[in-house]
């Protein structure tokens, strides 16, 4: 069934051109088209509402052919006189519009489709709106109602999947996690860590014109009105410096003239861990320590870690302790948001306040967010407008600990509770692991673990909005942003994370932040049409903008008493301040932008803009850069020789071209810093000094990375947009990426950071909707289809001759991201022990190729063996709707990845599962070689081997999986019920999150539960490289919080 | 009508803003970073000095260091875990210009660093005095660096500014324009710097006293290089010589006792003329406890010279009988990395032994039992009472071994693991047997000043005053506390030499009697220009093959010159003249 189902999504997904054809036949079945009628005018009254039932106010409803029409009250509802035979034409914003044969009735119920591809829809661009038909650049939008199908923490999570070239991966799925989020693939070349690279190419938030910087959670999903994703170089060149990521645009509900609304927001869901991580069960793990003896490499039949007393008293009597089972429990997540919105035509107002709570699967995590926002806008004449949002949440994370790894180590022939019923303190007594804490300490010991973080942040801004004259117009938008995090832990001794005996074995840390940003825009508008078919726009800007960030931190060893926890560090015994906790930065950027929109006869279409970004973070002299952008468009439709070809409503042609840069420069980079160190003159403590040394060189000349993009794009709308879609093509050719370049010593340091990389991508995007099915007896069938290629290639790393860095992991020709290292073919067998012995093997060990033939396995013989870069990612909407109930069903690929999984290696330090395949602990199940099994998949187990040569190329599994991201069934009660309880609509719906995966060959192999990935890198070292095959910001499956099933029960209602 | 004033108004306060923030909102102000320009204040100033004198300690007392200050010689051998083979046999060291990495990348990090604090340090808010002196401190720092880089590696870059725009090109600067520079700042230093160490630069740092030292050798080495100018050796010899008479300003003279010069406690003592700090503070003696963890920084000189005493057993020379000795602090951690060179030290330098008391202050020739129920075929040793085993540094006969209940070690007896231990790097004071040593490491030694005035004199043509000089050294070291006065005297007497003695080898002979162990031999060879004759005279099986085989055929300079590192300089240097290697690599 489930193959049925992968071959069908991978067919609907790749062959778009067959699935028209069905779409096509779909229509006719459907018997859409009106028929004329006779005039006879009577009194019609209709209501609008959405595919989720929820009433669609100030729809505006025509008669087709005439002026005559109406707008939707607050209720949805309208009145209006027709003849029988009309048709009206329904439309709103964020709507497919629709026509609607009267058939001579008095009554209508009418199902609007939200719709991205409305031709009148308003695109908020940055410093200013357009309508989509003005659009010449790449931008994507995607509407609340599409966010709220697959509720979460955040709005990344509820992303997924969701727009064409936007990829998210998570990298964990603790409580409030959320996850890597990149637009049009990775153009830097970073080493750094995982944050350094989101910083550089992760797209720039802004939420209602002001950036937004910091925690995606602090954010209320439940207060988005759209997003609008702006995906090229000519859309997001007006950012300037902070526009190569793509820039995503966040505009938060605010108040409507009418009578004021009250709504109700909520769910619950229960989650449940989708599966425990598969280990050995007690006779497997006996048998395994049995086989670990046979293939001692070095003492032949021992075994240092065979099974202890109680190990051997547990096997006897079928101990087999399921340790995950004991610790995971069942998640709950709660999300509230009330929300009051109304006002005259001279003012609004919208209110809420939100409360969401999630629990993890383990013991010791959650999140909880409150939230409390505010709109208003005033016009005070008819020149002058001013308004305010306030956004403030305050967040308390719990992250608790990490208690997989340890859950899977531990011995399965062990029993948790002693004979008596109490808890069995050292399970593993006996063994060389022996001080291991019982897990069930995780649960009992409520004082022991604190691992916290408190974060407030307020996110404010105020407009005034004055029409100077006719046609221009003056904004100003002051933002203030402020956040606070208080965040400390405390590991108490005895508990499963910190097996020290004694309370001075205890650590406890504190850290404080604080960031605050102001952003101050002036932006002037002039907004005008000549000649009737000249539309001119031209946006001016000139803003300032202020970063602040600092933090301290401290950390103790020992304390007096567990209760003290991390309350009180002068009682501990010892107290350090830790290199990297206290930090200051702070960085200004200047800006002027300056755009024009000419649109001629609304067939042409031309957008220019220039951007120049002055920015504190370089030297005097280069700290201005300037951002040219030009982008055309062509409304095909709206030619006259169209005019007879029907079946195409919409055909718009549009290229740009432009260039943006990261950020990715941190303050100070080019002023240089001096490390430090220790010295005494003498003896006592008068000579005791801190010395400092010049050991890195700053490179004053330092400048952003650049990114020229090229964009091509068709937008279409078929059979009165019933089919509706975009396909854009772009090219993107970064340079002068910051790289480390090693330098002569004799310059004093060993390497700098120069502007030197060049990269490349391209790639293809696809958005598609489509309704499918709309029949009178109101069932309709709808489509949201998007699918991303995105390629991304090194062209150059520090100079044209170097062609390879092996310890980055870059490589001019291969994606940013590769995994370079020898590449296993299977495991040596019995019969070919001969051969084995002659690259120092021996059966049971993991045979590679030997590339050049020359018959030892050394560096020569690595290769790349894969790239973390998806071959392909989609997503796929299905909505149905009918009489009130509505059913969305949406489904996430990423096909054609490696991901690595370092907890099925060990290199015998740091890196990947310690003591992996010796015995010592229990492991993952994996089919491991035994001379009576030979399989190809694992190693043989060697008791005496903390490492296996070659153990790096287990890690790489294939990444590939298409997950059924939700199933959301609501039901819309007849507003006819409701009204006499005052309520205006009231939907309920069951959601199903993550409910199973539907195609993932490293999740059907058992080896990992999600193959989305949990965490960033972790490799572990190649044997034949010296490197780890992993890069800093691949994302790894690790061994972390299993993924989560959910199931939600929800209301929206309003008053 | 209100509103729009209002508003107005408001709108002018923000521009009002906007015009008074921007022009700083550009200007950069770190906080929690120490940045170059920091060297402008008086912290920093003197901060910088500490990060230089810090930085050498990844370099003096160190094994790999230690290792291409002596490796190599007449005077030392491999010890049986000898690491970095290739510095003592010369084989494969073409292939091992990475080893270099340390002494060229340290050198050229802490010049930069010293660049920077005379660059910057001439605006620090200083009364000219304490500017002066703290510059010369730098000055004396850049010196002693370019100093030790052109010996070792012969014309190299020589950058006096402090680089701000690095670059991948960088080209070697002819010997005679860098030791012109030498000189210059150690001149300055020999003259801004304090006579005597004075707060803040306490111990025994840069002085007036360790500039005149340097500033002698500078031109004793310069008079034997091929960039040598005429009266280099009186220049030398003059400077050595008010040194030595100006002691009394400078507050340096020699011990009585040859055995003060090298013991612990008198790291600042009065021979002591520079020293690389070390103490034992965890924090600003950069040291671990227990097992030496984090050694790079630490003074490991304690380890490197101890032959393996715990494995001697009681029944030696037959098997069985349990070890007699147990490692412990006054005897030292064995690492058993350098032995003497029998064939020389012993049997040339320190032949003679019994009015020169500087063998028996160089060698250990006791341990003294320490180790429970160990019993020879002899007899059962007393702990702290009984010789366990016993070094006399001769021949003995089957008698004096069958009347001594330990075991006794003569010369042909000596193996690669067990060999005379060098003592002068003893740290008692170690709490565990493990620690690195914390005492400082002992740079130079007032005596050093009569040898380098010796050899000064004797290139000059005087020999008398280089006789007069070595005479100094020799008639000190024949006291001995545990003589009579008369008995002092008559062996000062006898260790008196003529004019007519002095030749380069007495010289060289005499550098390895006083300077045993003090890493300066590989350089004392180069400088004369006799690695070669005495590597073929006294290190024949060892070190001349590789020697003679890596070098270019015919050279009397083969290898005496180190390898520029290829991966950190060479191989970067991509732009401008190619950076060549040394001949020979």
């Amino acid at each position: 069934m489930k193959i049925v189902v992968i071959q069908n999504i991978q067919r609907a997904l790749l062959t778009s051109a067959r699935l028209l054809r069905k779409l096509s036949l779909g229509f006719i079945i459907a018997g859409f088209f009106a028929l004329p009628a006779f005039s006879q005018n009577v009194h019609l009254k209709g209501s609008v509402i959405n595919e989720n039932g929820s009433p669609v106010t100030g729809a505006t409803v025509l008669v087709k052919g005439t002026t005559r029409g109406v707008s939707s009250d607050d209720k949805g509802v309208f009145d209006i006189n027709v003849a029988p035979g009309d048709v009206l034409v329904v439309s709103s914003v964020g709507y497919t519009p629709l026509e609607v044969a009267v058939n001579g009735k008095k009554a209508l119920r009418i199902t609007l489709i939200s719709s991205s591809n409305s031709l009148e829809q308003v695109i908020v661009v940055g410093y200013g709106t357009q309508k989509k038909k003005d659009i010449t650049g790449s931008i994507v939008t995607v509407s609340a109602a599409a966010l709220q199908e697959t509720p979460s923490a955040n709005l990344i999570s509820e992303l997924k999947g969701r727009a064409a070239g936007v990829d998210i991966v998570s990298n964990s799925s603790s409580p409030g996690a959320s996850g890597q989020i990149r637009i049009r693939g990775n153009r830097s070349i970073t080493s750094g860590t995982n944050s350094n690279s989101d910083a550089i190419d992760a797209p720039l938030l802004v939420v209602d014109g002001i950036p937004y910087g910091g925690s995606i959670n602090d954010l209320n999903p439940d207060d988005i009105a759209t997003l609008d994703i702006l995906k090229d170089a000519s859309a997001t060149a007006i950012y300037g410096s902070r526009g190569s990521g793509g820039v995503i645009i966040i505009t938060t509900k605010r108040g409507k003239p009418g009578k004021a609304v009250m709504g109700y927001n909520a769910y619950y869901g229960l989650s449940n861990a989708t599966g425990e991580y598969k280990v050995f069960n007690g006779p497997q793990f006996a048998q395994l320590k049995l086989d670990a003896a046979a293939g001692n490499s070095i003492n032949p039949g021992t075994n240092a870690y065979a099974l202890t007393q109680a190990e051997q008293a547990g096997l006897a009597n079928g101990t087999s302790t399921d340790w995950q089972k004991l610790i995971y429990k069942q998640g709950q997540t709660t999300d509230n948001e009330l929300s009051l919105s109304g006002g005259t035509e001279m003012t609004q107002f919208s209110l809420s306040g939100g409360f969401y709570k999630e629990t993890g699967i383990i013991p010791g995590q959650d999140f909880t967010r409150y939230s409390i926002r505010s709109t208003i806008d005033h016009r005070i004449n008819s020149k002058l407008k001013i308004g305010l949002n306030t956004l403030n949440t305050v967040s308390f994370t719990d992250y608790g600990g990490n208690p997989v790894g340890g859950l899977v180590r531990l011995s399965p022939l062990v029993s948790p509770y002693n004979a008596d019923g109490s808890v069995n303190k050292l399970p593993e007594t006996g063994a060389i692991d022996g001080a291991t804490v019982n897990p069930l300490s995780i649960l009992y010991d409520a004082n022991a673990i604190l691992n916290n973080d408190r974060r407030l942040r307020t996110f404010n801004s105020l407009y005034g909005e004055l029409e100077i004259i006719p046609n221009l117009k003056y904004r100003i938008n002051i933002g203030l942003d402020y956040s606070q995090d208080q965040s400390g832990s405390y590991f108490g001794p005895n508990t499963f994370y910190n097996s020290s005996t004694a309370l001075s074995g205890a650590n406890e840390s504190v850290a404080n932040a604080e960031a605050y940003t102001y952003t101050i825009e002036n932006v002037l508008t002039y907004d005008k049409t000549f000649l009737q078919k000249h539309r001119l726009t031209f946006t001016g800007l000139y803003s300032v903008q202020k970063d602040h960030y600092q933090s301290s931190g401290f950390s103790g060893s020992g304390i007096p008493a567990d209760y003290i926890q991390n309350y009180n560090l002068t009682l501990a015994n010892t107290i350090t301040a830790p290199s990297g906790q206290s930090s200051f930065s702070e960085r200004g950027l200047i800006s002027y932008m300056a755009r024009v929109n000419y649109a001629y006869d609304n067939r042409f279409l031309l957008t220019a803009t220039i951007r120049t970004d002055g920015a504190s973070v370089l030297s005097p002299g280069n700290q201005y850069f300037t951002y040219p952008a030009v982008a055309a468009g062509w409304n095909i439709a709206n030619e006259k020789f169209m005019n007879n070809i029907s079946f195409i409503s919409l055909l718009k042609l549009r290229g740009g071209w432009g260039i943006t840069s990261n950020q990715g420069i941190n303050p100070y980079s080019t002023l240089g810093t001096l490390s430090t160190n220790f010295y005494n003159f003498g003896a006592g403590t008068a000579g005791q000094n801190i010395g400092y040394l010049v050991t890195n060189l700053a490179n004053k000349n330092l400048k952003w990375e650049s990114t020229s993009q090229t964009n091509i794009g068709l937008d279409f709308g078929l059979l009165k947009n019933r089919i509706t879609g975009s396909i854009d093509i772009y090219d993107q050719r970064t340079k002068n990426i910051l790289l480390p370049e090693n330098l002569p010593a004799s310059n004093g340091a060993q390497s700098t950071i120069v502007n030197a990389g060049k990269t490349k991508g391209h790639g293809i995007e696809l958005n598609l909707s489509t309704i499918n099915i709309q029949t009178k007896s109101g069932f309709t069938w709808s489509i949201d289809l998007n699918f991303t290629i995105n390629r991304e290639q090194i062209v150059q790393l520090q100079n044209p001759s170097v062609k390879a860095n092996i310890g980055n992991l870059w490589f001019v020709g291969q994606p940013l991201n590769v995994i370079y290292d020898v590449k296993k073919i299977g495991i040596w067998q019995t019969k070919d022990a001969a051969l084995a012995a002659t690259y120092g093997e021996h059966p049971g060990q993991i045979r590679v190729q030997d590339v050049n033939n020359d018959g030892k396995i050394d560096a020569s013989d690595a290769q790349i063996i894969g790239t973390y870069q998806p071959k392909w990612i989609g997503g796929i909407t299905n909505r149905f709707t009918y009489k009130g109930f509505d059913l969305s069903v949406v489904i996430y690929a990423r096909m054609g990845q490696t991901v690595a999984v370092p907890y099925l290696t060990s290199d015998g330090g740091a890196n990947g599962f310690d003591f992996f395949n010796n015995s010592r602990n229990n492991q993952i199940k994996i089919d491991y070689w035994t001379p009576n099994n030979p399989t190809n998949n694992f190693p043989g187990p060697d008791a005496s081997a903390d490492k296996f040569i070659y153990a790096s190329t287990l890690a790489y599994q294939d990444g590939s999986f298409i997950k059924m991201r939700s199933i959301n069934l609501g039901y819309t009660i007849s507003p006819k019920i409701l009204s006499k309880a005052g309520i205006s609509s009231l939907r309920v719906y069951v959601t199903a999150e993550n409910p199973f995966i539907l195609y993932s060959p490293l999740v059907k192999s058992g080896l990992a539960l999600d193959p989305e990935g949990n965490g960033y890198s972790g490799g572990v070292t190649s044997a034949v490289t010296s490197s780890t095959p992993v890069s800093q910001r691949s994302i790894t499956v690790n061994l972390n919080a299993p993924p989560v099933r959910q199931y939600n029960f929800g209301v929206n209602v309003r008053f | 009508m209100r509103y729009y004033k209002k508003i107005g108004y408001t709108y002018l306060i923000t521009f009002l803003l906007i015009a008074t923030g921007c022009s700083k909102l550009l200007q950069e102000q770190p906080r929690s970073q120490i940045t170059p320009a920091f060297f402008s204040t008086p912290a920093g100033i003197l901060g910088g000095i500490a990060g230089v004198y810090s930085d050498m300690r990844n370099l003096w007392g160190t094994e790999g260091f230690t290792n291409i200050t002596l490796a190599g010689t007449d005077e030392y051998l491999a010890g049986g875990s000898a690491s970095g083979t290739w510095f003592w046999t010369y084989n494969g060291l073409a292939a091992k210009t990475d080893d270099m990495d340390g002494l060229w990348g340290i050198a050229y990090q802490d010049i930069n660093t010293l660049n920077g604090v005379l660059q910057f340090g001439a605006a620090a808010g200083l009364d000219s005095t304490t500017r002066n002196q703290y510059l010369a401190q730098a000055k004396f720092l850049r010196a002693f660096y370019y100093f030790y880089l052109v010996q070792t590696f012969g014309d190299v870059p020589l950058h006096l500014t402090f680089v701000t725009v690095p670059s991948q090109a960088d080209t070697r600067t002819p010997i005679k324009d860098v030791y012109t520079q030498i000189i210059k700042d150690f001149t300055d230093a020999s003259t801004q710097l304090s006579p005597t160490p004075t707060a803040p630069f306490l111990g025994k740092p840069a002085t007036q006293a360790a500039a005149l030292y340097f500033l002698a050798k500078m031109y004793l080495t310069r008079g034997w290089s091929s960039a040598a100018q005429s009266g280099d050796f009186q220049t030398a010899y003059n400077i050595a010589n008010t040194l030595i008479t100006n002691k009394a300003t400078y507050g340096v003279d020699l011990w009585q006792d040859y055995n003060d010069a090298n013991k612990p406690g008198n790291e600042y003592g009065k021979e002591t003329l520079f020293v690389v700090d070390r103490e034992s503070d965890l924090k600003y003696g950069e040291r671990t406890t227990g097992s030496r963890a984090s050694g790079a920084k630490e003074n490991g000189t304690c380890f490197f010279f101890r032959p393996n005493y715990p494995t001697v057993n009681a029944n030696y020379p037959a098997s069985g009988g349990g070890p007699i000795m147990t490692r412990d602090i006054a005897n030292g951690r064995p690492f058993i990395r350098i032995r003497p060179n029998v064939a020389y030290s012993m049997n040339v330098a320190f032949a003679e032994r019994a009015n020169d008391s500087r063998y028996d202050k160089t060698f250990q020739t006791t341990w003294i039992a320490n180790t429970p129920n160990v019993t020879t075929p002899r007899g059962t040793l007393r702990i702290g009472i009984d010789t366990g085993i016993w070094m006399p540094g001769y021949e003995v006969t089957d008698a004096q071994r069958a009347a001594f209940t330990g075991v006794i070690f003569s010369p042909s007896n000596y193996t690669t693991v067990m060999f005379p231990s060098m003592k002068k790097y003893d740290d008692p004071n170690r709490a565990d047997v493990n620690d690195a040593s914390t005492r400082p490491f002992i740079f130079a030694k007032f005596s050093d000043v009569y040898l380098v005035a010796a050899e000064a004199a004797f290139k000059a043509g005087d020999n008398t005053n280089a006789a007069a000089m070595l005479n100094v050294v020799r008639q000190r070291a024949a006291y001995r506390t545990t003589n009579t006065p008369g008995q002092n005297a008559a062996a000062a007497t006898a260790m008196v030499i003529t004019p007519g003695q002095v030749t380069l080898d007495f010289i060289l002979e005499e550098r390895t009697r006083e300077l045993y162990g003090e890493c300066q031999r590989w350089w004392d060879l180069v400088r004369t220009h006799t690695l070669a004759d005495r590597l073929s005279r006294y290190n024949p099986t060892e070190a001349y093959p590789g020697f003679v085989a890596g070098g270019q055929t015919g050279s009397t300079y083969n290898y005496t010159l180190r390898p520029v590192p290829f991966n950190i300089e060479i191989s970067l240097i991509t732009e401008g003249t190619p950076f060549l290697q040394n001949p020979g690599y």
